[in-house]
Order: structure tokens, then C-alpha cells, then sequence
């Protein structure tokens, strides 16, 4: 049907030949003939391309012309480099920081779980944020009370984690967490092996052999994926253990452990205070919801059950405030994320924002200088939509360049990003650059594509007054003008609040890194040597730790060496919440709860070691121990509180939390020390209250004050212990400077990612404000020669400019200031935990703004400045 | 040059192309030029069809269906394509056809008013 090439030039020739055979037959001269007939003819070329044109799509013409635009638009762009490879930067910042951005969101947020029907699989909590236990844990009674009372659960999984010594799959003996689970939580969960089996109800109870499944994680990274480690035996402490399954790849939740085990394994699961002691808490509780129950009808019958638990056994429950949440697990990881994600999300949105508006600033000014050559094409016929395509052409070169390098750039942000939120949500380790990415990253290039085609005035409608620019001079409307400021104005305004998040977060940081701990950070050295057999102390355990700490104060360089239980910050939250207690001559008011305290172990000498200061009565000596008068040493806080008028000194305390059992055991207080805050790394007051290690029990921590470089005694330290024992793992030596600074890394990399966004949108509103004045100054040259020719002087014109540009930073200031003040009551409704910045943060930001807007003036400034007088009057 | 006879001849009606070329073709199959010179011979030399609008509208037609294109030999031994009406050309023919003479009539009736109508 439709004609190849060959058949349109076979048709023209015949053509041809019929009309120059019938001029020869009328006798015309066979020469002229053949002139005459293709005279006659007319253009050939024309005429094969309007057949060709009738057998094409109608679209093909479009596209034609726009790829006739997109080709003028790259010439054009190569003439003006520098604006070109601006604008790609800046677009593909904007573009690559919300592709990253969005990713991770996605990722942990919106992305379900591996687990089978993860709709139906929850997650149950028992907590008092109250007095600061925002997760309590369950013990084994409350969750035996739960399965037989609740109806709209099938199956509960419970989870605890412990602390082993491992041996027995080569290298050193080490510390591993472990998840210790009954017969039911794989199932419940929803997960399946990769390698061997998982466990189940046959590996319930106190007769099953000891078997252990181990983490993806753990089998990949510390085991190279051998497949030969299943059917191995391993030692977990006291017991061992069969390995006989590798669980696939999950979000590792509760806690991230190297593998999981059956109760049996752990003496402390089957000992009589884990099985029946009701306030003995250490479980977390997972459930799967039956068929047809809703979550809200889950929560309503937990909630009653949990009510009548408390009812039944109210010694159980120290305070009132106790209630259970309930959740989907996968809500539940995300939580902790949710906020500081959804933030990054608005800190991206805001950079796009700014990238956005920089760039139309630059579109903007560019379109002004071409307004002679848009003027021409109108006059020569060219429509409102031709000129439009030549436009769109333009920006959709330049944002679709900006969307390829922004996309190459989601890669390293996404990495960056990931790692950040990792400390949040374990999910976002398994965030990678996805498919979405373009979506997103394509999406945002038209947008801002169309939105900068659309953003310049053309000249159609006057094309006649427009011509008299096409001598290549040029005039800034009013309208333009107004234009560019409001452009320059947003750029600051979202920049200033941007900066002013970060000036926050990195003010908040620096107090807390300067704030006075009370320990000595930089000489003292904690590490892990926890007990062998976990959680149970004994006699053994003491005169090991004794002599451990006998041998490694004979070490040269060492100046003290204690131990505890409790390294500072590092073991945060590993205790539970504080616990209450009652003093003599004291007694609370009815509705008043005991006041709480910190519980902890230390060894004598352990506050000389820490630095810490007695500031009354005595040390811990080797004769307190468990036959002697129980003594406790307590903080300065709890003794100011309790004591208010007369000397803590002397007199007694006792524990009444059920945990302790119904005897009531005073303690005398021979000691009061001054305040640390081992909890967190803020320092407030902190009542503790410090027992002796050989009245209590285990410690499993290590503390050495050096007189030199602290690690450089770890090998020796390492060297004795194992010479005392051979299989007893040493694990995590750090100064307790470098234990703070981990703890606080999450913060830092918060101020660190918050700052990058403000660097990055302080740098494109750099480039927008320098962009604005460079060109209003070139647009003003003619003004400034006849200003400067009728006598001003150069340094007024400086100074108007450096003027213009604080005036824009001023006024962007203001609006942002506005606007994140109105943003942070509206975040403030969805979130807690939301803080007005202080004021030194906020001058801070708007000084950098008002510093960086006089540097951007600078050069335009310059330039007005040395205008040559005839130069400018001349091009006019 | 030959000024008086370009200025004599006629412009095509836009529109009116397609319909010669299906006229000219009811008396049988021909070529591209031979249509052009059948136009131009049956309106007295009037109308001059350039090649330049009659091969696309030629092409146009075929891709509409109403005219088949095959390639034949001319009375002067020369390849040419020649173009045939279709059964859907003969029918859009007389559709063309009917709306030309309402055309042709209701202008006329604008342009040379009966007596009686003014009235």
C-alpha cells in the first residue's frame, strides 16, 4: 500500500518522461522539451516531501519540530555554558537529594516485610513511660496469662535476648547476642529457612536437645555462607548447642543477634525466677492476629486482658502507670524512623524548592536577553505555541541533563542516607537505589521543565516594540524584575530555614559534647568481660573477678582497676527502669509512689577509678561482702532529696520492688558520691544508688585507669584474663571518651545531614542572589554611565548594589523566619517533640545569609562599579 | 512573459482537487500526468493543476482508499503508475458530487437572486 522511496522517484521520472515525449510528438526541440517539462514540474524535492508527509503520523510532525528545537536549544545552550551547567548542578541536586530521599522513605516506610501475611503479625509492649521504661518487656507468668485468656490472637511468639560466650566455630572465644525463643516464634513470624530447618514445638522444654538457628547476617559475614556449619556442635557458655538451620534475610527485631536458640540452651530460661517470678521481665511478645480479627479488635481485648492481670496480681506492678501497645510489627520498626525520615523528606522538598526557583531565576534572566531574538521570530510569523516549543525545548534539555546526573547522584545519597537512617530502623540497611528512583527522578524534571517554560513573558503580543531590542541591548520590566527578587527571596527564605535547623541541631550537639560528665573520659578504659554463665553470679565469678583485677593492677601503666556492671551510656537501658525504694524516716504521702532510683554493682576503689568524688563517708572496702551488714553508696541527688536536713551518711534504704522478694533487706548508706549521668549522655541529676559487687552478684565489666595510651593495654589486659580463663571472651575496649562519642554519633550524623542540606541550599541561594544582581547590575550598565557621567561617586553605586543584595537577604529572612515559625507550630501539633530553636541559632543563620548575600554582591557590585562611562553610553 | 494566460487561468477552490481527480478517473484508470492533463484539457485550459498539490492529494486518496495505485505501461511505453477509483472512491465521488451542486446552488442563489425571492 504505501509507496517505498524508489516507487516516489519512479513515479516522478515518468512523469517527467510522459511530459517531455509529448512535447517532442508537438515538435518541440527534445532540450527544451526536457526544460520545459521540468519547469512545468516545479521543485522535485518539495514534491516527494509532501507525498512523504501525507503517509506520515500526524504527530511525526510535532515531534519533527520539536527535535528541530531541542537541537536549536543545544546549540543555543552551548553558547551559554556557564548558565547551562549551572542550572544542571543545581536541578540535579534538588533532583538527586529527593530520589535518595524518597527511596530510603520507601524502603522503610512502605515496603512490607519478608515475613508471610506481615498484615497479620503484630507486636505487643508493655511499658510506663512514666518513670521511663517506654518498654518494660514481659515476663514468662504475663505471657503464659495472656495466651489463656486472649482469644484474637492464634499464636504468640516470645523473644529474649542473652549474651554468650561463643566457641566452637573457630577463632577466638566471643560474644554473641542470641535470641532465646520457644518452639512457636519462627512460625508465628512468618519466617523460613534458607539452609536446614528452623525450630519448633519439639524443641520446647526442659528435655530438648540444645539447637540454634543462625542469622543470615551472622552466616554470610562471619561464616562466609558455609554450608557445612549445619550439624555442627557449638558452645553457648555453660551449654551447647546443634546448629541446625540458617534463617533467610529479615529485619532483624527485637534486637539484631548472630543467632537464635531454643530455651534450653540458656540455664537462666529454665531457672525457677525466670519461670515463675512475675516481675521478672525480659521477653518481648509477638503475635499473629486469628482470621478476621482486626488490629483495633486485637488491642481492645489485650488491653482488657492486660487490665485484669494487673487486677489479679497487683504487687506485680510498681506502678500505675503500666499499659500495653499494640502494633503491627512492621509500624513498629518503622516508628523510631518515621519522624526523622518524614523531616529528611521536607529538607529535600525545600532544596527542590530552592533548585527550582534558582533555576527559573536563571531561565528568567536568559529569556530577557533573548527577547529581541523571541521578538524577531514573532514578527516573522512565528506563533505564541511555536515559541513556547522553543522554550520548553531549552528547559527540557537542561532539567532532563540536571535528572540524569541527579539520578547518578541518588546512588551515593541513597548510601549515605541509608546508613544514617540504619540508626533508626534496621529496614534502611536493605535500602537500595530501586527503579522508583527514575520515576521520581523523570517526574521532577518535567515538572520543573514546564514550570521554567513558563516562567518567561514572551514578546508576541508586541512584537513590534520588542524588535527594537534585537540589536542585542536589553531592558528589565518591572514585572521581571519583580519577578527575579521573588525567586532570590524564596531561595533565602527556604535557606534560612534550612540553615536555621541545622544551626539547632549542631548548637544542641556542641552543648551536649561540652557538658561536664564527671568521669575521667580520656584515661579510662572499660571493657566486656562478661560471665560465663549468663546472668547467674556465683562465688566463682567473684574471686575471678578479684584476681583479674589483682593481676592487672600489677600491669605497668595501670593506675587503678575496677570492675561494675554498668559501662556508661554504652549499657544504657540494659537495666530496665529505675526501681523503687523506700528510706527510713521518710514516708511517702498515700498517692505518692516511692521514689525511684538507678540500681548498679561496683567494685571497691571503682570511683577512684572513674574519677569520680566521694563527697562523704567511705569507699566499698573487700569486707563488704555478702556474709557482712548490707552497705550501699548513693548518689549526691538522692541523698539531697531524701536527706534534705540532716547527713545521709548512717542511715538505711531497702528495695521494694516485688523483684527483690517480700523480705525486706535494709541497706546501711556509708558513702555519698557526686552525680553521673550514666543513662544518657545529657547529664541530669541521677539518683543511684551503688552496691558492693561481692553482696550482689555478677559485674562483667571492666574498668582500668592508665597512666599512657589506654589501648595500648588491651593486648596485655586481653593476655591475663585469658590466662585466668582460656574461653572468656574481652570484648569492646574504649576509652569512655570514645564510648560517649559512639553513643552520640547519631546525633552528629543528624547535624552532619541536616547541615548538608542547609550547605547545599545555601550555596545554590549564593549563586541565585549573585545571579539576580550580576544581571540586574549588566541590565543597569547604561544608568550607572549616566550617573557616573553627571558626577556620582563609584562607591555610592558599590554600595547600592552590596544594598540590593542585603535588601533580598533581609527580606528572605523575614519570610523564612515567618514561615518555619508557622511550619514548626504545624509540626508541632504531629510531633512531640518538636523545639523552637533558640535565638543564638537563629542569628547565626540569618548572619551566614546576610555574610553569604554581601559576598554574592560582590562581584556585581565590582562590575557596577567600574563601569566605563562612554562604553555604556554608547551601547544605549 | 505568457503573463496574459496565467492571469486568465483559474484558482482551484480549496477542496475541489480531490473531487476533479475522482471525476477525471470515472473514465478509467490513469497516471499522475495524465490526470493533470485531463483537468486542464476538459476545463478549456482553465484550471492547471500544479504537480506540487496533485501527487500528495493522489497519495492522500490512495492512503484513504478510494483510489488503488499499480504499476502499468503508458501509450508511450513508459512505466507509470496508474491510479483507479475503488468502489469506496465511486461512492465518495457522488458525496462530493451532491454537495458541489448544493454549494454551486446556494451561492448561486446569493449571487444572481430570483425577483420573487428579494421580494
Amino acid at each position: 500500500m504505501r509507496p517505498d522511496e524508489d516507487d516516489l522517484d519512479e513515479e516522478i521520472r515518468g512523469h517527467l518522461a510522459i511530459s517531455i515525449k509529448e512535447r517532442i510528438e508537438r515538435g518541440e526541440d527534445p532540450a527544451a522539451a526536457r526544460l520545459a517539462a521540468l519547469k512545468e514540474f516545479g521543485n522535485v524535492t518539495l514534491t516527494r516531501d509532501s507525498i512523504r508527509r501525507v503517509w506520515r503520523h500526524r504527530w511525526y510532525d510535532d515531534m519533527e519540530a520539536l527535535a528541530r528545537d531541542i537541537r536549536f536549544a543545544l546549540r543555543a545552550l552551548l553558547r551559554a555554558k556557564g548558565l547551562a551547567v549551572t542550572v544542571v548542578i543545581t536541578l540535579a541536586l534538588g533532583i538527586g537529594a529527593n530520589a535518595a530521599i524518597f527511596s530510603v522513605v520507601r524502603g522503610v516506610l512502605l515496603r512490607p516485610l519478608v515475613n508471610r501475611d506481615e498484615d497479620r503479625l503484630i507486636y505487643i509492649r508493655q511499658g510506663a513511660p512514666g518513670i521511663g521504661a517506654e518498654n518494660m518487656t514481659f515476663s514468662v507468668p504475663e505471657i503464659n496469662d495472656l495466651k489463656s485468656r486472649a482469644s484474637t490472637i492464634n499464636a504468640f511468639g516470645d523473644f529474649s535476648t542473652v549474651d554468650f560466650a561463643l566457641n566452637g566455630l573457630g577463632g577466638e572465644p566471643r560474644m554473641i547476642k542470641a535470641g532465646v525463643v520457644s518452639g512457636s516464634f519462627f512460625d508465628v513470624m512468618g519466617l523460613r529457612p534458607v539452609l536446614g530447618r528452623l525450630l519448633n514445638a519439639q524443641d520446647d522444654g526442659p528435655e530438648a536437645a540444645g539447637v540454634a538457628v543462625l542469622t543470615h547476617r551472622f552466616w554470610t559475614t562471619s561464616l562466609h555462607a558455609d554450608p557445612a556449619v549445619i550439624g555442627r556442635t557449638i558452645r553457648l557458655g555453660a551449654r551447647s548447642a546443634t546448629v541446625v538451620g540458617v534463617l533467610e534475610p529479615s529485619v532483624p527485631y527485637p534486637a539484631d543477634t548472630e543467632i537464635i536458640a531454643n530455651v534450653v540452651t540458656s540455664p537462666h530460661h529454665m531457672g525457677a525466677l525466670m519461670v515463675t517470678n512475675r516481675s521478672h521481665r525480659m521477653t518481648e511478645l509477638f503475635g499473629r492476629l486469628a482470621p478476621g480479627v482486626s488490629l483495633e479488635q486485637a488491642r481492645a481485648e489485650l488491653t482488657s486482658v492486660h487490665a485484669s492481670i494487673i487486677r489479679d496480681h497487683p504487687e506485680s506492678y510498681a506502678s500505675k502507670d503500666v499499659h500495653l501497645t499494640v502494633a503491627k510489627l512492621r509500624d513498629q520498626i518503622a516508628s523510631p524512623a518515621r519522624t526523622v525520615l518524614l523531616i529528611l523528606l521536607a529538607a529535600a522538598a525545600v532544596v527542590f524548592v530552592i533548585a527550582c526557583s534558582n533555576v527559573a531565576n536563571l531561565i528568567l534572566a536568559r529569556s530577557v536577553r533573548r527577547e529581541g531574538e523571541l521578538a524577531v521570530r514573532a514578527a516573522l510569523g512565528a506563533g505564541t505555541g511555536a515559541l513556547r516549543r522553543t522554550l520548553l525545548a531549552e528547559s527540557l534539555v537542561l532539567c532532563a541533563a540536571g535528572a540524569v546526573l541527579g539520578i547518578a547522584l541518588a546512588r551515593p545519597f541513597v548510601n549515605i542516607v541509608a546508613r544514617y537512617a540504619a540508626r533508626f530502623s534496621v529496614r534502611a540497611l536493605e535500602v537500595t537505589v530501586d527503579p522508583s528512583v527514575l520515576w521520581i527522578g523523570t517526574g521532577l524534571a518535567i515538572a520543573a521543565a514546564v514550570l521554567l517554560a513558563y516562567v518567561p513573558r514572551l514578546p508576541s503580543s508586541h512584537a513590534a516594540a520588542g524588535l527594537g531590542l534585537a540589536n542585542g541591548s536589553f531592558r528589565i520590566t518591572s514585572s521581571t524584575k519583580r519577578r527575579l527578587r521573588v525567586f532570590a527571596t524564596t531561595q533565602i527564605a527556604c535557606s534560612f530555614v534550612l540553615i536555621a535547623g541545622a544551626a539547632m541541631l549542631v548548637a544542641t550537639l556542641m552543648a551536649i559534647q561540652r557538658a561536664n560528665t564527671g568521669y575521667n573520659m580520656h584515661q579510662v578504659l572499660a571493657v566486656d568481660i562478661p560471665t560465663q554463665a549468663t546472668g547467674v553470679g556465683g562465688a566463682n565469678d567473684i574471686n575471678f573477678y578479684e584476681e583479674v583485677t589483682r593481676r592487672i593492677g600489677q600491669l605497668p601503666g595501670v593506675e587503678g582497676v575496677a570492675v561494675g556492671n554498668f559501662v556508661p551510656w554504652r549499657d544504657a537501658g540494659s537495666f530496665g527502669p529505675e526501681i523503687p525504694f523506700a528510706v527510713e524516716g521518710y514516708t511517702p504521702a498515700p498517692d505518692e509512689e516511692n521514689p525511684r532510683a538507678r540500681f548498679r554493682i561496683v567494685a571497691p576503689r571503682f570511683f577512684a577509678v572513674l574519677g569520680v568524688p566521694m563527697l562523704a563517708g567511705r569507699d566499698f572496702t573487700s569486707d563488704d561482702r555478702g556474709t557482712g551488714e548490707p552497705v550501699v553508696i548513693v548518689s549526691q541527688s538522692l541523698a539531697q532529696r531524701l536527706f534534705p536536713d540532716s547527713e545521709a551518711v548512717g542511715r538505711h534504704l531497702w528495695w521494694t520492688d516485688p523483684y527483690f522478694g517480700d523480705q525486706k533487706v535494709l541497706r546501711r548508706i556509708v558513702g555519698v558520691v557526686a552525680d553521673v549521668d550514666d543513662e544518657s549522655v545529657e547529664p541530669r541529676p541521677a539518683m543511684t544508688v551503688y552496691h558492693p559487687v561481692r553482696q550482689i552478684g555478677a559485674a562483667g565489666r571492666l574498668f582500668v585507669h592508665t597512666a599512657t595510651d589506654p589501648y595500648a593495654l588491651v593486648p596485655p589486659i586481653t593476655h591475663v584474663i585469658r590466662e585466668l580463663a582460656a574461653d572468656q571472651p574481652v570484648a569492646r575496649p574504649a576509652t569512655l571518651e570514645d564510648v560517649r562519642a559512639e553513643v552520640l554519633s547519631p546525633d552528629r550524623l543528624n547535624a552532619f545531614v541536616v547541615s548538608g542540606f542547609a550547605g547545599i541550599a545555601l550555596l545554590i541561594a549564593v549563586v541565585g542572589v549573585a545571579g539576580v544582581l550580576a544581571f540586574s547590575v549588566s541590565a543597569r550598565t547604561a544608568e550607572f554611565g549616566v550617573r557616573l557621567a553627571v558626577g556620582a561617586n563609584r562607591a555610592n553605586l558599590l554600595a547600592g548594589v552590596l544594598a540590593e543584595g542585603v535588601w533580598i537577604a533581609s527580606m528572605g529572612i523575614a519570610a523564612g523566619a515567618a514561615g518555619g515559625y508557622a511550619l514548626a507550630s504545624l509540626t508541632a501539633r504531629f510531633f512531640s517533640n518538636v523545639e523552637v530553636p533558640g535565638v543564638l541559632p537563629l542569628m547565626g543563620a540569618a548572619a551566614v545569609l546576610i555574610g553569604a548575600a554581601v559576598v554574592a554582591s560582590l562581584m556585581p557590585a565590582a562590575r557596577a562599579s567600574r563601569v566605563d562611562v562612554l562604553q555604556a553610553l554608547r551601547s544605549e | 512573459m505568457a503573463k496574459s494566460r496565467d492571469e486568465q487561468r483559474l484558482e482551484l477552490l480549496q477542496g475541489t482537487l480531490d473531487m476533479l481527480i475522482l471525476r477525471t478517473l470515472q473514465w478509467g484508470p490513469q497516471h499522475g500526468h495524465g490526470i493533470g492533463q485531463a483537468i486542464r484539457a476538459r476545463s478549456d485550459e482553465l484550471l492547471k493543476v500544479e504537480t506540487g498539490s496533485l501527487y500528495p492529494a493522489l497519495h492522500r486518496l490512495v492512503k484513504q482508499g478510494w483510489l488503488k495505485a499499480e504499476w502499468g505501461v503508458s501509450e508511450a511505453n513508459q512505466r507509470a503508475r496508474y491510479y483507479r477509483l475503488t468502489a469506496a472512491g465511486k461512492a465518495q465521488l457522488s458525496r462530493e458530487q451532491d454537495r458541489w451542486s448544493q454549494l454551486v446552488d446556494a451561492i448561486g442563489r446569493i449571487m444572481n437572486p430570483a425577483p420573487e425571492s428579494k421580494e
